[in-house]
Formats: structure tokens, sequence, C-alpha cells
């Protein structure tokens, strides 16, 4: 006798649930129970339970239980898993190859080479000889505690994984921009994204991928750090001065001119803000996605956590904390760049 | 002086809410800017408005905030589409264009200064003042000659590398003035240009502009709040009040025959002796008065008359216009039109 089968016969539904008595697949509890004896319990109203899908399926045989939601989740997604792969698999194929291309080409380059052309780029986008100076000797100091191969993993994955997300965000802030609608639409997926534990990602997506294709993490840390750039390009174009917009239509600009000319530029400094904020976010993914065998410094951190080598773990640690000082600052500074070249 | 008419706006009305051609319909019927905003919630913006802009003239459009003269100088290059009514630019419906059109039009034909200049920030001086140019597909090196010699023209020859930014306020309309002269159209709208700069600049700017208009002879529309800048400048006044037209003319006419308490109101503590110039108030005849004290041109204003005769009420001057005398100007008559005028009672509001 359970608490709600007065709610079945209410309903007439006793027939139904008999149906399906034998069927429910037994939990741990009932189970004990029975071997107990089966000793029914006086009910009292402070015992009732919340007529949970458990509860109902005491008093219903025929009804769900809540593992069969989990389960049948679990069943939907793998019985489309198939199908979704022949799509996603050759579309995302050109991520594997440019994750490996460059990987290849960033370790099979001299450090002779890599270094400078590094800090050339620094020079490029900072114009400060002082921060040039700084990330010399942050990637000399890596490369002389012998962290340097995996430190040039770890920043070939976030050049990579932040170029495509300026690449494919961009376009999507700018679109949301100028929809509200689609504003709306993407706004909650966006929160989503944000708000999801990282790990959850990969669940997934190793269900659809295998581990060893490097597009496993690259998608990870993708759909992780796209979330700032989309956010604030469309923020940094809602922003643009009414006035300046009213003054691109007043002398006939078409949209594309507004857009390229007035829209874009003006909206520069939000979009490298969300650049900076991408490329943090990246960094902070492929730690967690050398759970699937990301390359980096994240694999030490996690050989110190499994292997409890506690100086390993740190030491790689404190290398995550440089790189991330490191592209901080040269973002930074190559926005604060753009920033004084417009008021 | 009867100038071809460049632009003509006919019954126009704007409503805003969220069904404006519903709340039309209410308009149409006679229910008032109040009621329609207690009963429907939406605003009329501007209601049956009719006015001639003439070619080569000044027509200023005169309100205080929320009158409606902003909204309406936007329906002018479209950038607010009217709810009805016509608007005619040399004869073609401007209503009736579409983007390419209009996109045309915005581009030759009215070029617009803003209240708060509305420059490009990331781009130079020169680049903002070829902006018009640039629109049109030009590149710096084709309008780099035509935008400099705006510059020059404003007063701003040599800064033509910097950024807005750097400029002064003042400096910065200048670039937006240029700006609207280098696009060659015959037409500019001017939002508000000189209100948010200061007196003696604004007055400078006023001064630039009729300097201006006396070598290019635009037809300019140009919105103010400032009743005194507005009679510097008007050669067309329309005065507006929450949407409607209260008065619209020549600025003399206005101040010597308002014809609404609120017209009177804004013009009581304006000089009137500045103001008022010597054609107004003259007698036009031909006829050389009897003992005449001097000549003096019907442009002077009565302030500078009051001066030449030190006061003396029994003078009688000859008015002359390009050598010959076109009136006669007795200086009790001058005193007369200096008395503040009390409202007419005749006459319906917008007529003379």
């Amino acid at each position: 006798m359970a608490t709600y089968d007065f709610l079945f016969s209410a309903l007439g539904l006793k027939q139904w649930c008999a149906s399906g008595e034998s069927s429910a697949p037994m939990s741990m509890a009932d189970l004990l129970t029975k071997n107990r004896g089966g000793e029914a319990e006086p009910e009292s109203l402070w015992d009732v339970p919340f007529p949970s899908m458990d509860a109902l399926n005491e008093a219903c045989g025929n009804f769900p239980q809540s593992r069969e939601l989990t389960k049948g989740l679990e069943q939907g997604f793998l019985s489309i898993k198939d199908s979704l792969s022949i799509v996603l698999d050759p579309l995302t194929q050109p991520l594997s190859w440019l994750l490996d291309g460059t990987l290849y080409g960033m370790l099979n380059t001299p450090w002779w080479i890599v270094i400078p052309l590094l800090l050339l780029v620094v020079f490029a986008v900072t114009r400060t000889w002082k921060l040039v100076g700084f990330v010399a000797i942050c990637l000399m100091l890596l490369a002389f505690i012998d962290y340097y191969e995996y430190a040039m993993q770890t920043l070939s994955i976030i050049f990579v994984c932040a170029f495509l997300c300026v690449l494919i965000g961009v376009p999507i802030g700018i679109a949301m921009s100028r929809s509200d609608m689609l504003q709306r639409l993407t706004i909650p997926v966006l929160d989503m994204l944000q708000t999801l534990p990282p790990f959850v990602y990969l669940i997934p997506l190793i269900f659809l991928f295998s581990v060893t294709e490097s597009k496993l993490y690259g998608i990870a840390i993708i759909l992780y750090a796209i979330v700032p750039v989309i956010r604030l390009t469309n923020l940094g174009i809602r922003l643009v001065d009414k006035d300046v917009i009213e003054a691109a239509d007043a002398f006939g600009m078409t949209s594309r001119q507004k857009l390229y000319r007035v829209q874009i530029p003006l909206a520069l400094p939000n979009i490298m803000a969300g650049v900076n904020q991408t490329i943090m976010m990246s960094l902070a993914m492929v730690v967690i996605a050398s759970l699937v065998s990301a390359p980096g410094l994240g694999v030490l951190v996690l050989r110190g956590i499994r292997n409890l080598e506690l100086g390993v773990g740190l030491v790689a640690g404190l290398g995550i904390v440089i790189l991330a000082v490191v592209l901080d600052r040269v973002t930074k500074a190559s926005l604060a760049r753009i920033n004084a070249s417009q008021k | 002086m009867a100038r071809d008419i460049k632009i003509s706006i006919r019954n126009l009305y704007k409503v805003f809410g969220a069904d404006p051609l519903g709340a039309m319909a209410h308009v149409k019927t006679g229910m008032g800017k109040a009621e329609l905003l207690e009963q429907h919630n939406h605003v009329l913006g501007l209601q049956n408005i009719n006015v001639d802009i003439r070619e080569g003239e000044i027509t200023v459009i005169m309100g205080l905030s929320g009158s409606g003269k902003s909204t309406l100088i936007r329906h002018l290059n479209r950038l607010i589409e009217p709810t009805s009514g016509e608007i005619e630019m040399d004869g073609e419906n401007v209503l009736a264009f579409n983007d390419t059109r209009l996109r045309k039009l915005r581009r030759e034909h009215m070029s617009m200064v803003f209240q708060k200049f509305a420059l490009l920030p990331h781009k130079t001086v020169l680049e903002n003042a070829g902006m018009a140019l640039a629109v049109r597909g030009y590149t710096i090196n084709d309008f780099e000659a035509e935008a400099n010699k705006w510059l020059t023209r404003v007063g701003l020859e040599g800064n033509g590398n910097q950024y807005p930014h750097q400029l002064s306020g003042g400096m910065q309309q200048r670039v937006g003035i240029a700006r609207a002269l280098a696009s060659n159209s015959p037409i500019m709208l001017m939002d508000e240009a000189f209100s948010a700069l200061d007196p003696l600049i604004r007055s400078d700017m006023q001064d630039l502009l009729l300097e201006l208009q006396d070598e290019l002879q635009k037809t300019v529309v140009f919105i103010t709040h400032d009743l005194d800048e507005a009679l510097k400048l008007a050669d067309n006044l329309v005065i507006l009040k929450d949407g409607h037209i209260v008065q619209q003319g020549e600025p003399q006419n206005i101040l010597l025959n308002p014809n609404d308490p609120y017209i009177i109101n804004f013009i009581s503590d304006i000089n009137r002796a500045r103001v008022l110039r010597v054609r107004s108030v003259m007698v036009r005849t031909s006829e050389p008065p009897a003992d005449s004290a001097g000549e003096i041109s019907e442009r002077d204003n009565l302030e500078s008359v009051i001066a030449l005769s030190g006061g003396d009420t029994e003078l009688t001057y000859r008015v002359m216009k390009k050598g010959a005398q076109v009136g006669v100007l007795d200086m009790k008559e001058l005193i007369k039109a200096l008395v503040p005028t009390e409202a007419q009672t005749d006459g319906p509001p917008g007529q003379f």
C-alpha cells in the first residue's frame, strides 16, 4: 500500500497501473525493504513523501521512475548520435587539422625562431618595448625550467581557438546588434554556455567524437570562450553614439558603409575587450580540456593531481599564471592603443 | 523678393506610438494632443504643418524643447517618416522616393549639421570634412582638395590632420559646417547647430553662416530655440508650439504683428530697437519729405537711427535703397514701433 494509491484509483487508472506492475526495475531501497520482510510501517502525516516520480511509481507500477528520465535522455542522445556525427564530423574536421597543424608548426620550429616571432607580434600589437621585454623574460623563464614545449602547446591551442572565436563570434555579435529578435533568442543560449559547468560540455562531446581527436577539446574551448566576444560585439555596436549614426544616415551611407566605416570602428574598443576576455577564458578551459587529451600545461596539472606530484602541479600552475599575465597584458595594451586613437 | 519654392511641406502630421495610423484617424476627426495622449497613449508630434521653404533663403524654425522642431527637420530628409502629409522638393514627392533615390537625395541634395556635431571620432578633421564625398565613393586623394578648401573657408586651415577630440566645440562645429558645405548640396539642414556653443562663439558662428550665405545662396533650414538667433538669421521665421505652427512669415512682421500670446511672451524681453529695421516701420513713398534730416538705409536697425537722431523725435529721414528713395521715416513712428505689441484678436494663426 503506497501513499498515492488513492490518486490512481480516483483517476480510474488502476487497470493501467497493474499492467506494468512487474516490468518496473527495482531500486536498491525497494530490495532492502523486501529483504527485511516488508514490514508495513504505519503512515503518519509527517512522513508523507512529495509526489515525485519515484513515490508515484510506488503506487502505480506503470508510472516511470525518475532514473528513467536520465536513462531516456541518454538513450535519446545515443540514438541520434550516429546521424549527428555524420553531419558534425566533416563539419568540424578542419578544426582538427588547424589545431594539429598549429601544434606541429609551433613545436617543430626551433625556439630561436618562435620566441623572436612571438616578441615581434607583441611589438606589432602594443608598440611598447617594455612589454616586449616582459614577455621575453616570461617565455625564457618557462623555457629555462624546461616547460617550453608545454607552454607552446597551450599557446598554440589558445591562438587557434581564440582566432576561431573571433571569426565566428564577431559576425554573430553584429547580427545580434541588428535584430532585437535575434538578440532575445541568443542571450539565453549565451547565458547557458556561460553558466554551464565546463565539465558538462565535455560529456556529450566525448560521446560524439573520439577522445583522440583534437577537435574534441577545440569545440569545448570555443563553446566556452566565444561568449564574451559575442556579447561585447553586440553591446559595442549598440552603444555607438546615436548622433553619429544619424549623421551617417543623413549623409546617405548604405548600411554596409555604416557598418564598416562607423559602427565597427567605434565599437572596436568593446570588441577588443571581448577578445581579451575570450583569450583568458580559452586559457581557463585549455587546462580543464586536458582531461580529454588537450596537450599543454594542463596535462602537468592533471599529472600533479593524479599522481600527487605536488611540485609538478604547482610549477605547471605557476606557468599557467605567467601565460595568463602575458596574454592579458598584451591584449590590454593593444586595447589601450585603440582607445587612445579614438576618444 | 519672390523666390522659387524649394521645399514645400503640406498638411504634415506625425504621431508617435504603437499604432500611428489608427491614432491618426482620431486626429483627423479633431482630437487634440492632450486628449490623444490621455485616451490612446499616442503622442502627436506634429500637426498640420504647412511651410514653404524658398530657395536661397534661411528659413528658421523656432520653438521651445518639445515643440517638434527637431522632428520636423528630420522629415525633410526622411530620417523620420511622416504619418500623413506631403513633402515636395523641386516639385518631386520626397515621400515616394525608394531607397536608392532617397540616398541620392541625402548625398547630393541635402546636407545636415547637428547640435552635437556628430563627427566621426576615429577619422581626422580632413576625412570628416570629406565624409559626404567619401560616402559617394571618392577616395581621400580625390576629395582632399575640396575638403581643404571648405576647411579653409570656415577658418580651420592647418587643422586637417587633427582628430575631432583635439578641437574645441566651436572648431568641431566648424568641421560640421565644412562637412555639410563640401557635399555641395543646395539645401543645408541645421539642427540647433549653434546651441551647444557658448554665446561669444555662437555669435561668431552666426556671422560665419550669414557671410557664407551671402556668398553661396544655399537654401538653409535652421532650427533654434533662441529668439535672438532666429531674428538674426531668418529670412523666413516659423514659430512652432506643441507641434503646430503658431505664426510664420518675415521676422520683422512677426515682431510688429504677433498674433498669439505665446509669441508676445517670447518677444517681450528682446531689444526691439536692435532687431527692427527701418524698412519695417517706414512709410512707403517716393516723395521726399518737406524737411529731411538726412538719409538712412532701409536696412539700418532702429537703434542706429535713434543714435543718429540723438533722441530728437521731431526729425524725419529719407529712407534709401540702392541710391533711390523708397520711403520716409518719422521719428514719432519709430517710437511707436518700440511700444510692445498687444495680441491681435483677428486673423487665424499662421496667416497674414
